[in-house]
């Protein structure tokens, strides 16, 4: 393919080989996904378990597998992938797109429109401030997984982890698969991060400890971690005095949470929403750069990759729709708040130009019959009955487009009933 | 291995001192215990440049400190190094402290310290519109700077390097070595004995051990710990200079400043320890340093904090540093008890622990001029700051400059493998020599590549590539061996 | 006497807390808490013949990976999984691999096959 670009997607994680199949199926031509690695699939090559896909394929594959449908479709469809080339800058008052790679050198892009699918990174240990030393032997979960998974490493033999995000949890168990041993998992919160069904398939089923309401207070080890010190905390999350415990181990990882990856987002001048930290967007997924649409954990963190591919989906279609000129870049912005219980949710606008979903997870756990519900102008346009609603995972709001056409304002919220 | 003069300590007291004695035809060896630089307190401080104001005529910091900066000033541009020339502040919060920063503005100008004035408290607001609106005045100091001082020493043992100094890493100094006549041989180390005439102790906290084997014992090295928070570098215009707050009994206090590469940082405290190695963080530091940050700049975005640590500098309890030859033995140098403004001094220490050998121990050495003396060095070529014609051209004579392996700090393959080439053998060294990994992810994305990129240069297996040296291996092994291991023993 | 036992499903991410009882005799008499026909199943599994997808890597030679990604084709005894985790280690494949290659027929003695779970290239 040569020309100029109609769809430019950055990032051939799940949302961006999902955007550029989208992009092609609307009709634009030249489809271009940007990789930094040498392989398709991002984050999903290394997650080699299986729980992805449910609800997309009903049967759950591992991430690789998952990946693999999406590429061949992709590739089915007519999309143009660059691996081994980087993105990094992006001109805000053109939309240049910078890329580097080894063969072609540094080349400037100048796209019709651009989805942002870099995913997300994991939060780092300088996030927590952990006193003690700085030895080696301190990873986050992610990393370790890809020395395990890709690189055929182990990062060490006895493991603590700390935060019970889903890849510390999935982590354990590999661990153990490998014949390791994993002392214990810590969690700071009085719930867990991760999905239950993680903790009984990877912690319950090895008898690997899991420890709420308790964190990490100390690292002991100068040159490779030698052990740490866990305490139990109050509700203020302040380790009590007493509750101490040495743990010996060689190696911690870290599942403390997940921030959207978006450097290059912010080098694009697009709005960034102070608590989901990805781009303010509508429920085109287009971001405050109407050239500019972003999915994926680029947005918000999802719990579940179907919901990834399928935000890929509608932003890869919208992309291709704005650079076919079927996108008036004066669409409505009808705002969406968040209730009491609403941690972060995404989208922030919606145009009621089309149905739309607005995910959201919720502050604090609910372990009983509640609702999730969405009112316009005061009246209620959408409810949806939950056995419970945790931090843990998303919820959605459907929101048809009808009923939202004339009114000022949007509220979601879940409470119990 | 014979040299004429062995110089215990790579941190910036003894890399400067190295670089001086390199324009002089003399055979030299730097030893350090460590495995990159800097190590020590070189490399975990509040790399400030002084202005020299806060020194008390007469002594060895105030003699000091304003040649040093001066010399910093050229040698940013010499050696290559990243000097913000911002100038500090000194924050008065009442009356008290008003009428101390008149006394600092005094011994400023008895220093020698040019330009210093007291500013207004709502001055300085218009400067710095974060900080305190409690500040009633301050004390400013434009000649002041903000160094990357794990550039800075880089620089300065590579300049020396250079002009034929020998550095010699991980080799631990264990006794001094005298000749029948009870003055200096050299060094045992544990890679061997370094035989030289003169033996330089630039030793940092471990100075006042070092001076012992000599039978010095007129100071005492007191190891202090100072804590540090670091923040994001997207908080770039928080802060625009160097922040103090005014000096009390336990020292400068806490600080707020600006990095030479953009991020806010705070610190340091002033903890006596015992243990010269113990550089943990610790939950009271930090509180006290969040206090003191706060109180300078009170919305200090702490939430953006991406890494904390500490330092250990070699106070001493006459407070000033302790820089002679010794009448007994005979050779022995002592460049030592340096801390803040150490880093500032540096370079002047240096020219004056160069001018003691040569007056003082003339029978030991000769210090003949090395007509050869190249002064410049340059940087690995920083892709974050090039422009894009330069990154392209860069980047199509060595294509691995067209491959980012540390994205927070967009640090390219190729500085990394000209880190490696320059004698960087651990993820700390690249760190501290390309920057890869001192950005927000905290090398989570880049320490697996640049690790991979040390195996694959230096041709040894990744699980004997080190987080710093040491017992720091970043892995234990290949997957599948605990397995099989335990397949065979079962 | 009957038995009651409570578990978390794994079938999907919903992890539904379920409970079983079981009668005098070990059969399942009640299967709570599921909210889906994949719950009952596992319930009535996970009582009598737990079972796991087994997921790891096997050693590759000549590949793009040192390491490539498998698992078992089918969930296989819980009870085995640690015989399976050293007959997988003890594997060694050359690459070329496909998505799907049988690796191990019938891993320790059970029902399951490992297979690969990515294609990888030779290099």
């Amino acid at each position: 393919m040569s020309g100029k670009i109609d769809v430019l997607i950055i990032g051939a994680g799940p949302a961006g080989v999902a955007a550029g199949i989208g992009a092609r199926r609307e009709g634009a031509e030249n489809v271009v996904v940007l990789e930094r690695d040498w392989d398709l699939g991002g984050i999903l090559q290394q997650c080699i378990h299986p729980g992805f896909g449910l609800r997309t394929f009903k049967e759950e594959l591992t991430g690789p597998e998952y990946m693999h449908r999406f590429i061949k479709q992709a590739h089915e469809e007519g999309v143009e992938f660059r691996t081994n080339t980087m993105v990094f800058q992006i001109d805000r008052d053109t939309n240049t797109v910078w890329t580097m790679n080894k063969e072609r050198g540094i080349e400037a892009l100048n796209p019709s429109s651009i989805v942002l699918t870099m995913g997300c990174r994991e939060r780092p240990l300088g996030a927590i401030r952990i006193p003690g030393g700085r030895p080696s032997g301190i990873y986050t979960a992610g990393t370790a997984q890809r020395f395990v998974n890709m690189e055929g490493y182990m990062p060490g033999k006895r493991a603590v982890i700390l935060g019970s995000g889903d890849i510390g949890l999935i982590m354990a168990r590999r661990m153990i698969w490998e014949g390791a041993t994993v002392e214990g998992v810590y969690e700071v919160m009085s719930w867990p991060g991760g999905l239950r069904r993680n903790i009984a398939q990877c912690l319950d089923d090895y008898g690997i400890p899991f420890h709420l309401r308790t964190t990490v207070t100390k690292i002991h080890g100068q040159d490779r971690l030698e052990g740490v010190t866990v305490a139990e905390v109050d509700d203020k999350m302040t380790p009590i005095p007493g509750t101490e415990r040495y743990v010996e181990c060689d190696t911690l990882l870290l599942a403390i949470g997940l921030i959207p990856e978006n450097e290059l987002s912010r080098m694009a001048g697009v709005d960034i929403h102070p608590v989901t930290g990805g781009p303010v967007v509508n429920d085109l997924l287009q971001t405050t750069n109407p050239a500019i649409f972003a999915a994926g954990n680029v947005v918000i963190v999802y719990d579940l990759v179907d919901n990834v591919s399928d935000e890929g989906l509608i932003a890869g279609a919208n992309a291709a729709k704005f650079a076919l000129g079927k996108i008036p870049s004066t669409a409505k912005r009808i705002p969406v708040k968040g209730g009491e219980n609403v941690r972060l949710y995404s989208p922030q606008f919606v145009t009621g130009k089309t149905d739309s979903i607005i995910f959201m997870r919720v502050t604090h756990p609910i372990e009983k019959a509640c609702k999730v519900f969405a009112t316009a102008d005061g009246e209620e346009i959408y409810s949806q009955r939950l056995r419970y609603a945790r931090p843990g995972e998303m919820n959605e709001v459907k929101i048809k487009a009808d009923k939202v056409q004339n009114v000022n304002s949007i509220t979601i919220d879940i409470q119990p009933v | 291995m014979n040299y004429d003069i062995v110089i215990i300590g790579s941190g910036i007291t003894g890399a400067s001192i190295a670089r001086e004695l390199s324009k002089y035809k003399l055979n030299i060896a730097v030893i350090d215990k460590a495995s990159e630089l800097p190590a020590g307190a070189s490399r975990a401080n509040s790399s400030m440049i002084h202005g020299g104001f806060d020194d008390k005529p007469g002594t060895m910091k105030a003699k000091f400190c304003v040649p040093g900066n001066k010399l910093w000033h050229k040698l940013k541009d010499v050696l290559d190094v990243h000097l913000d020339e911002c100038g500090s502040y000194v924050c008065a919060f009442n009356d008290d402290e008003v009428k101390h920063l008149e006394l600092l503005l005094e011994q400023g100008k008895t220093n020698g310290s040019p330009g210093v004035e007291i500013i207004s408290g709502d001055k300085l607001r218009e400067k710095e519109p974060n900080v305190s609106p409690d500040i009633v005045a301050a004390l400013w100091s434009p000649e002041a700077g903000i160094i990357n001082n794990f550039e800075a020493v880089n620089a300065m043992i590579e300049s020396a390097q250079i002009n034929g100094v020998k550095l010699f890493l991980e080799t631990v100094a264990t006794g001094l070595l005298l000749d029948d006549n009870g003055n200096v041989r050299g060094v045992s180390t544990t890679k061997g004995d370094f035989i030289a005439p003169v033996v330089i102790n630039a030793g940092g906290v471990h100075a006042g051990e070092i001076a012992s084997w000599a039978g010095d014992k007129s100071f005492k090295i007191i190891p202090t710990k100072g804590e540090y928070f670091l923040l994001d570098r997207s908080t770039k215009g928080f802060i625009h200079s160097f922040l103090f707050a005014c000096p009390s009994k336990a020292g400068k206090g806490i600080t707020v400043l600006q990095t030479a590469e953009g991020n806010l940082m705070s610190g340091p405290t002033a903890t006596e320890q015992l243990d010269p190695e113990d550089r943990s963080t610790t939950p009271e530091g930090l509180a006290e340093v969040l206090k003191g940050a706060r109180k300078l700049v009170p919305n200090f975005p702490v939430n953006m904090n991406i890494t904390t640590f500490a330092g250990v500098r070699a106070n001493t309890e006459s407070g000033d540093f302790e820089i002679r030859t010794l009448k007994n033995p005979r050779g022995f140098v002592n460049a030592a008890g340096i801390k803040s403004p150490g880093f500032t001094s540096a370079p002047a220490i240096a020219e004056y622990v160069a001018g003691l050998v040569k007056e003082e121990l003339a029978d030991r050495v000769t210090l003949t001029p090395n007509d050869k003396f190249i002064p410049e060095r340059h940087n690995i070529p920083r892709f974050l700051y090039l422009d894009m014609a330069e990154r392209k051209k860069l980047a199509e004579k060595d294509p691995s400059y067209a491959q980012i392996v540390c994205r927070c700090e967009t640090v390219t393959e190729g500085q990394v493998i000209e880190a490696i080439r320059r004698g960087a053998r651990t993820v700390t060294a690249v760190k501290m020599m390309t920057r890869a990994g001192t950005g927000r992810c905290q090398g989570g994305f880049c320490c697996p590549r640049v690790a991979e990129i040390l195996s694959r240069e230096l041709g040894i297996p990744l699980e004997e590539v080190t987080r710093h040296g040491g017992e720091s291996k970043l892995l234990v092994g290949k997957t599948k061996e605990f397995l099989l291991k335990k397949g065979a023993e079962a | 006497m009957s038995e009651e036992r409570k578990f978390i499903c794994v079938s999907c991410p919903l992890g539904c807390g379920l409970t079983v009882t079981l009668d005098d005799s070990g059969e399942v008499t009640k299967v709570e808490g599921n909210t889906c026909a994949r719950g009952e199943s596992y319930a009535r599994s996970e009582v009598k013949d737990p079972r796991r997808v087994f997921a790891s890597t096997v050693r590759v030679k000549g590949g793009k990976l040192p390491v490539c990604p498998v698992r078992s084709k089918t969930p296989a005894p819980k009870g085995k999984l640690f015989d399976i985790t050293r007959a997988v280690a003890a594997l060694e494949v050359e690459a070329p691999i496909k998505i799907g290659q049988v690796l191990i027929h019938n891993v320790c003695g059970t029902d399951a096959d490992i297979v690969a779970s990515r294609d990888l290239e030779a290099v």
